[in-house]
C-alpha cells in the first residue's frame, strides 16, 4: 500500500514538473500568438494591447502559470487563439479520433505480434522464425512516415482501394491503423520470442514435460501464461510510442486527432491548444508507466521495482 | 538475462559472410558506401560553387523519371537534379545524426555516472528530470522545443540531444549501480581517490562498450527524428534538401511522380536498418551478456 501510495505522489510529481514544462516551453516562445491573430502592421498597437490583455499574456509568467494551473484544475483549458473555440472541445473531439486509431492499432499489434511471436519461438530458427525476425527488424527499421508514404503510394494512388487521406468512411482507418501498428507489432513479436524461448527452457517446463504433459499444452498453456507478464509490462512503453506516432501518422493521413491538432497549434503558436495537448499526452505517458508498475508487481510478485526499461 | 539458454541448443550458425566486430562486412561496406555519401553531400552543401548542382531549376524538365538523359535519378517538381538532392540530403541527415548521437551520449554518460555514483540525492534529482523527459514521447518533446526555438536544423539537433539523453543515462546508471560494487573500486577508495578521478578511470573505460552501442543505436534514432521533424515541417527549411523535406515535397505530388518519395524512403530506410544492425552485431560482440533483442 505504502508503495502505490509512493508511486501515484511520484506520478503527480512528475505530471506538476510535466505542466511547468510545457507551459515555460510555449509561453517563451519566440513570436508572439498575437501576431499570428492580427496583423501587426494594420492593427493599431492599443488595439493589441487590449487583446494581450484581455488574454493575460501581459502577465507576470508566473502569474500566468497559475491561471493557466488553476484552470487545468477545474477543466478550464483556456479558448483557442486561433479560432476562439473552447480548447476542451477540440480536446475532446482530437481524443475520440486519437483513441480510435490508436485501439485498432494496439489490438492489429497485438492481435498480430503475439502469437506470431509465440510460433516463432516454438519453431526456433526456422524458416517461419526467420521470415517473422526479418519482417520484425525490417518494420523496426523502416520510419513509420515512409511506410505511410509507401502505402498511399500503392494502396491509394496506383491501385486506388483505400482513401488518401481524411475521415468517413471505414476504409479511411485501415492504413493509418497499420501504419501505426507496424512498429509495435514487431516489437511484441520480439519480445514475446525471447520471452516464450526463455520460459521455455525454464526448470519448471522442463519438469512438466518429463511428468508426460502434452506439448502442446505445455507450450500454450504453462509457457504462455508464464511470458506474458512481460509482454504485458511492454503496454506501457507501447502506449507512449503510439502517442509519439500518431503525431507524425496523424498530419500524414489528415486524421483529426490529438497528434495533428498539436502539430497544427505549434505551428500556429497556438499557445493554450499546444500546451493543453502536449501536457495531455504526457499525462496519459506517465498514468500508463505507473499504472504498468503497479501493474507488474501486482500480477508478479517476483518483481522487485528498479525502474528500468528501455524501449 | 539468464544464461539459460545454452550454445547446443541453438544449433550451429552457418556465416554467409566473414564477421567484424561481430557485424557483417556486407554491412560495414553499405554503412561505408553511406559516408562516402555524405561526404559528397557536405562538399556540395558547403562549396558555394557546388550548390548550383542541387539549386539549378529548370521549368522545361520538371518530372523526369530515372535515368532520363543527364538526370540518372530524375528531377523533382522544378526540374532539380534529384540525385544531387538526395545525396545532399543524406549529408544532412548523416550529419544531424552523428552530432545528436555524441551529444546526446556524453550527456547521459555524465548523468548517468552522475546519478549512479554521486549519492542519493544526485540519483534522485537525476530520476525525476528523466522521468519528466521521459513522459513526453520524443518527436513530441522534440516538435515542442523546435517549436519553441523556431524552426530549423539548430533547434532539431537541440530538441533531440536534449531528448535522447535521457533513455542513455537510464542504462548508464544501472551499469554503474554494479560497477561501483567491483572490488577495483572499493580498493581506490581506500587509497583515497576522489570520486571523480575513479569515476574516469574506472568507471568510463568499463563503460566505453554500451556507449559504442548506444552511438550507433542513437544514430539512427537522431536520424529518424530529424526525417520526421522535417517532414512536419519543424527541420531542415527548404532550399536545404533533406531527405524529410524531399518526402514531404514528394508527398504533395506523388500522383505525377512515385520517384522522390520512393527514393529518399528507400535510403532513409537502408540507413536506418543497417545502423541498428551494426549496433545489434556490436552489442553481441562487444557484451555478450545482453543478448536481449534478438
Amino acid at each position: 500500500m505504502w508503495y502505490v501510495l509512493q508511486r501515484v505522489g511520484y506520478a503527480v510529481l512528475v505530471i506538476f514538473l510535466a505542466s511547468l514544462v510545457t507551459f515555460a516551453a510555449l509561453r517563451v516562445a519566440p513570436g508572439d500568438a498575437i501576431t499570428s491573430m492580427l496583423n501587426p502592421t494594420t492593427t493599431p498597437p492599443d488595439v493589441i494591447a487590449q487583446y494581450r490583455q484581455s488574454l493575460g499574456l501581459d502577465l507576470p509568467l508566473w502569474e500566468q502559470y497559475l491561471m493557466y494551473a488553476r484552470g487545468l484544475l477545474t477543466g478550464d483549458f483556456g479558448i483557442s487563439l486561433t479560432d476562439r473555440q473552447p480548447v476542451m472541445d477540440i480536446v475532446l473531439n482530437g481524443a475520440v479520433a486519437t483513441i480510435t486509431l490508436a485501439l485498432a492499432a494496439f489490438i492489429v499489434a497485438f492481435g498480430i505480434g503475439v502469437p506470431a511471436g509465440v510460433l516463432a519461438a516454438l519453431h526456433r530458427d526456422s524458416l517461419f522464425d526467420r521470415i517473422v525476425r526479418g519482417i520484425g527488424s525490417f518494420f523496426n527499421s523502416v520510419p513509420n512516415f515512409v511506410l505511410a508514404l509507401i502505402l498511399v503510394l500503392v494502396f491509394a494512388v496506383q491501385l486506388r482501394w483505400l482513401p488518401v487521406s481524411g475521415i468517413g468512411s471505414w476504409k479511411n482507418v485501415i492504413l493509418p491503423t497499420l501504419v501505426l501498428a507496424a512498429d509495435p507489432c514487431a516489437l511484441t513479436m520480439r519480445v514475446t520470442r525471447t520471452s516464450v524461448i526463455e520460459q521455455a527452457n525454464a526448470d519448471f517446463t522442463r519438469t512438466l514435460r518429463a511428468r508426460g504433459i502434452p506439448g502442446g499444452r505445455v507450450n500454450w498453456v504453462h509457457v504462455l501464461r508464464n511470458s506474458l507478464n512481460s509482454v504485458v509490462s511492454l503496454g506501457a512503453v507501447q502506449i507512449r510510442t503510439l502517442l509519439g506516432y500518431t503525431l507524425i501518422v496523424e498530419v500524414i493521413f489528415r486524421w483529426p486527432g490529438l497528434g495533428s491538432q498539436l502539430v497544427q497549434s505549434i505551428l500556429n503558436r497556438d499557445y493554450p491548444v499546444a500546451s493543453a495537448l502536449a501536457l495531455l499526452l504526457a499525462v496519459v505517458v506517465v498514468i500508463a508507466s505507473a499504472l504498468g508498475d503497479l501493474a507488474l508487481r501486482w500480477v508478479d510478485p517476483r518483481i522487485r521495482v528498479s525502474s528500468g526499461g528501455s524501449a | 538475462m539468464s544464461g539459460t539458454s545454452s550454445p547446443a541448443l541453438r544449433g550451429p550458425r552457418r556465416r554467409l559472410m566473414p564477421r567484424y566486430l561481430g557485424v557483417s562486412v556486407l554491412l560495414w561496406a553499405v554503412l561505408a558506401i553511406f559516408a562516402i555519401l555524405a561526404i559528397i553531400g557536405w562538399a556540395v552543401l558547403l562549396v558555394p560553387s557546388l550548390s548550383s548542382l542541387w539549386t539549378d531549376q529548370s521549368l522545361r524538365s520538371t518530372f523526369l523519371p530515372p535515368f532520363s538523359d543527364g538526370f540518372p535519378l530524375g528531377t523533382d517538381n522544378l526540374g532539380r537534379n534529384f540525385a544531387w538532392r538526395l545525396i545532399a540530403g543524406i549529408g544532412v541527415s548523416v550529419f544531424v545524426g552523428a552530432l545528436v548521437a555524441v551529444i546526446s551520449v556524453t550527456l547521459g554518460l555524465a548523468l548517468g555516472i552522475f546519478a549512479g555514483y554521486f549519492g542519493r540525492a544526485a540519483d534522485a534529482g537525476t530520476n525525476v528530470v528523466i522521468d519528466v523527459t521521459w513522459a513526453f514521447p520524443e518527436i513530441l518533446l522534440a516538435i515542442v522545443l523546435a517549436g519553441v526555438l523556431g524552426p530549423g536544423l539548430e533547434a532539431v539537433i537541440l530538441a533531440l540531444s536534449l531528448t535522447g539523453w535521457a533513455a542513455f543515462a537510464r542504462i548508464v546508471r544501472g551499469e554503474v549501480l554494479s560497477l561501483r560494487e567491483r572490488d577495483y573500486v572499493a580498493a581506490s577508495r581506500v587509497l583515497g581517490y576522489g570520486k571523480v578521478r575513479i569515476s574516469v578511470r574506472h568507471l568510463l573505460p568499463n563503460l566505453i562498450p554500451i556507449t559504442l552501442v548506444m552511438t550507433v543505436y542513437f544514430m539512427a534514432v537522431a536520424i529518424v527524428a530529424e526525417a520526421g521533424l522535417s517532414f512536419l515541417g519543424l527541420g531542415a527549411q527548404p532550399p536545404t534538401p533533406s531527405l524529410g523535406g524531399i518526402l514531404s515535397q514528394g508527398r504533395d505530388y506523388l500522383n505525377s511522380s512515385w520517384w522522390p518519395v520512393v527514393l529518399a524512403g528507400l535510403a532513409l530506410s537502408l540507413m536506418v536498418l543497417t545502423l541498428n544492425y551494426v549496433s545489434d552485431g556490436l552489442r553481441d560482440h562487444l557484451d555478450p551478456r545482453v543478448g536481449g533483442r534478438r
